[in-house]
């Protein structure tokens, strides 16, 4: 007899899939990369100092909530970071450079943290962090976007459409991302891209962006400049990269469907009938309030229900 | 390659993964007789066996050395000695009452004489013989065939299917006995078509063991049955060797839930099982050895076997060239579905499909994390379950109200968790919530 060594017992199975939900974090942070080069070169290296500072306040959040509530450290699994980036993202590149932080801490502590952690929260985090900077900074929220190559600030597409009824009318530049707007929501094209290297990875599925776009389009079409409407905001990021958000969007395809159709619908609602020139960031959230009622309402068949054996 | 498109497969949920199987799909089965064997008076599903040698006694492979009401025989699997009738290690019951028996040193087959007759018999003799020769299924549930081929009153089969799936990852014994017993799987096939009354039989493999096919086809013309015999080529992904997984690949007969395949018209036996029913219809040879794959990096010589049931697992390590030194996780089984083994000085046992060895880095170790809602095990689970809300609800301890999710149904595939990417321990969870379904039924009888 050879040496008996000491076996692990676990139950089955005794194998895994390659991909965890830190990995999973990691590639979107890291799909996150082309957009803000690009925000980086048109307005500027401050654009830096924004995503650090959002990051930062996102981690000493989720690191002093752990601490507080002696939980295993969640800091790394790159969830909070993702917060802070997302929070970033909606943000317009010329507000001052601490401020991401305080949404940042925000959206961790109050939007995620306190109601379990990951998993267990109700809206996105991001989105809340956002919303809390709307209500509490309004002004370095709606003033400070840049014009693209130029230290000037300079009000967005949508604003001048919305004050002003002037559409943008350079149609490329809208889909390059040749424009003032929010850091990560400027080009359709490096959102395509970053969301093509999620759809790669098998990290989202098309259900809920194609219909968040589907859903804005069918308003879009009682404005008068569907694709303006289309091109414009933070639709597409928020199509992609918010509202696909595991935990706050419901999980069954149809339910996914109806849910992006919800916010689609909503964006172009607010947009041309609210107070705001945008309305993607108040249209997620008011279908996140919705998941769990679209979870419990739409579940899998089962084979009983697969009708009789031929 | 148009081929491709034509492959049968199940509809709904599955994996497809790396199988693993290179390391011992092109090895014949060796043979390997240990000094001792230890062999369980349980071994199946049902009522234990009672000894009927004591120590000392003198017994010949084959001979009768327990029996079980209602449940089936087991053999002395070596010619020898019984050298103590006790409680002895057991792969999956942790301890059990057990024969041990010193192989003497001269090995000789005992003469198997030809049944008389024996392509002829009614279905209830060859009912007694499949039962006298204790055969259980052999694809891993252990359910005594006897009682699994004696068809309920009113309950009519057309299809018998022959589950040569082999869909667990690294696992290659059966598909090894396709190729170097094709004749033999065929007659067992024909054998249990006769006994079911059914008038198709469909051979069921998965497209990594295309070379089995031709060889069964050949085995087929030669012997020309009656019935009407397919080999059916499927798609490579597990759990394609789950009995309704099968069937609907193989019919397009969906089982409903609580059902059995035969309440669709389809049996559904392992191939390996159908050369044992083949082996006691015509020679009245008893179960006796065990086909196992011997595999993965933590075995220095991964091999196909065939052993007599009892052989310890240390003495097969020792025969495939010991352990590899950063071997941490033995399983018995496949990988997906099998046992992890505590010990090695436990045996291989009629229902052991295969013995996988992983070393340190094939086995992962993290905490697991909260479910992050993504919908993986759902898209996996290839019963349209939600293991992703039994693990939520039993975590928070409230099993009891999981029903609707499917927590009975489950049959433990493993493909949730194998998916899931916060490493939740899917199958553990819905194992928890059946036992606390199961407390309650008993409390309330």
């Amino acid at each position: 007899m050879s040496e008996s060594p000491s076996l692990m017992i676990s139950p089955g199975p005794h194998l895994k899939a390659e991909l965890t939900t830190k990995q999973i974090m990691w590639w979107v942070n890291a799909s996150l990369v082309p957009l803000f080069c690009w925000a980086i070169t048109i307005y500027g290296l401050r654009v830096v100092g924004l995503l650090i500072s959002g990051s930062l306040g996102a981690l000493v959040g989720e690191g002093l909530v752990n601490y507080l509530r002696k939980q295993r450290q969640t800091m790394l699994d790159g969830s909070a970071v993702l917060t802070g980036l997302l929070l970033v993202g909606t943000l317009p590149p010329g507000m001052p450079l601490w401020m991401p932080s305080v949404g940042g801490f925000v959206a961790i502590v109050f939007a995620k943290m306190l109601f379990g952690g990951l998993g267990y929260n109700v809206f996105n985090p991001a989105l809340i962090g956002r919303a809390f900077l709307m209500a509490t900074f309004p002004l370095a929220m709606t003033t400070t976007w840049l014009k693209p190559f130029e230290a000037v600030t300079q009000a967005t597409p949508l604003n001048v459409w919305k004050l002003e009824g002037v559409f943008f009318n350079n149609t490329l530049h809208l889909f390059l991302g040749l424009r003032s707007g929010s850091v990560g929501e400027v080009s359709v094209l490096l959102i395509l891209i970053g969301a093509l290297i999620l759809l790669f990875k098998g990290i989202i599925k098309l259900y809920i962006p194609l219909s968040v776009l589907a859903g804005l389009l069918a308003i879009a079409f009682f404005s008068g400049n569907a694709l303006f409407q289309f091109l414009t905001g933070g639709l597409w990021f928020g199509a992609f990269y918010m509202a696909t958000d595991y935990v706050t969007a419901p999980i069954n395809p149809k339910a996914q469907v109806i849910f992006g159709l919800g916010i689609g619908i909503l964006t172009g609602i607010i947009r041309l009938w609210g107070g705001y020139p945008e309305g993607i960031c108040y249209a997620i959230l008011i279908m996140n309030a919705v998941t769990p009622a679209l979870n419990h309402w739409f579940r899998p068949t089962r084979p009983e229900q697969m009708g009789a054996p031929s | 390659m148009d081929m491709q498109d034509e492959l049968s497969t199940f509809s709904r949920g599955g994996i497809v993964t790396d199988d693993r199987k290179t390391l011992t799909s092109g090895k014949p089965i060796e043979r390997f007789v240990p000094k001792e064997v230890v062999i369980p008076l349980i071994q199946h599903l049902g009522n234990p066996c009672r000894a009927t040698v004591a120590r000392k006694a003198k017994v010949t492979r084959g001979d009768r050395i327990g029996n079980a009401i209602g449940g089936v025989p087991i053999h002395a699997s070596v010619s020898g000695v019984v050298k103590r009738v006790a409680l002895q290690p057991h792969p999956t019951l942790v301890e059990a009452e057990a024969v041990v028996i010193e192989t003497a040193s001269e090995l000789q087959e005992p003469v198997w004489e030809e049944v008389s007759n024996w392509e002829e018999l009614s279905k209830e003799k060859m009912l007694e013989q499949i039962a006298d020769a204790g055969i259980v299924g052999l694809g891993g549930a252990t359910f005594p065939t006897h009682r699994k081929l004696n068809l309920p009153e009113g309950i009519k089969v057309d299809t018998l299917i022959l589950n040569g799936a082999e869909c667990e990852p690294y696992l290659t014994s059966d598909h090894r006995l396709l190729l170097e017993q094709a004749k033999d799987v065929v007659w067992g096939a024909v054998l249990i078509a006769k006994i079911v009354g059914a008038q198709r039989i469909l051979i069921g493999i998965e497209e990594n063991k295309i070379d089995a096919a031709e060889i069964l086809n050949k085995a087929i013309a030669k012997i020309n049955p009656s019935q009407k015999v397919f080999v059916v080529i499927c798609k490579t992904r597990y759990p394609q060797g789950s009995e309704k997984q099968l069937v609907e690949a193989l019919t397009y007969r969906a089982v409903p839930s609580g059902k059995l395949p035969m309440h669709v018209g389809v049996l559904v036996q392992n191939v390996a099982t159908a050369v044992a029913c083949y082996s006691a219809i015509r020679y009245r040879k008893p179960l006796l050895d065990r086909m196992i794959t011997v595999t993965g990096r933590g075995i220095m010589e991964p091999k196909n076997l065939i052993v007599p049931i009892g052989t310890l697992v240390q003495d097969i390590v020792d025969f495939c060239g010991g352990l590899h030194p950063r071997t941490v996780k033995v399983i018995s089984g496949g990988p997906m579905m099998g046992k992890a083994l505590g010990r090695l000085d436990c045996p291989v046992i009629k229902g052991t499909g295969g013995l996988i060895f992983l070393t340190v880095e094939e086995v992962r170790r993290e905490h697991y994390g909260p479910c992050i809602s993504c919908g993986r095990c759902l898209d996996a689970c290839p019963l349209g379950l939600e293991p992703n809300q039994i693990s939520i609800y039993t975590e928070a301890g409230r099993q009891l109200e999981t029903e609707s999710f499917g927590t009975k149904e489950c049959f433990e595939c493993g493909c949730c968790a194998f998916v899931c990417p916060a490493m939740r321990p899917l199958v553990q969870f819905i194992q928890v919530a059946k036992q606390s379904f199961m407390t309650r039924e008993v409390m309330h009888v």
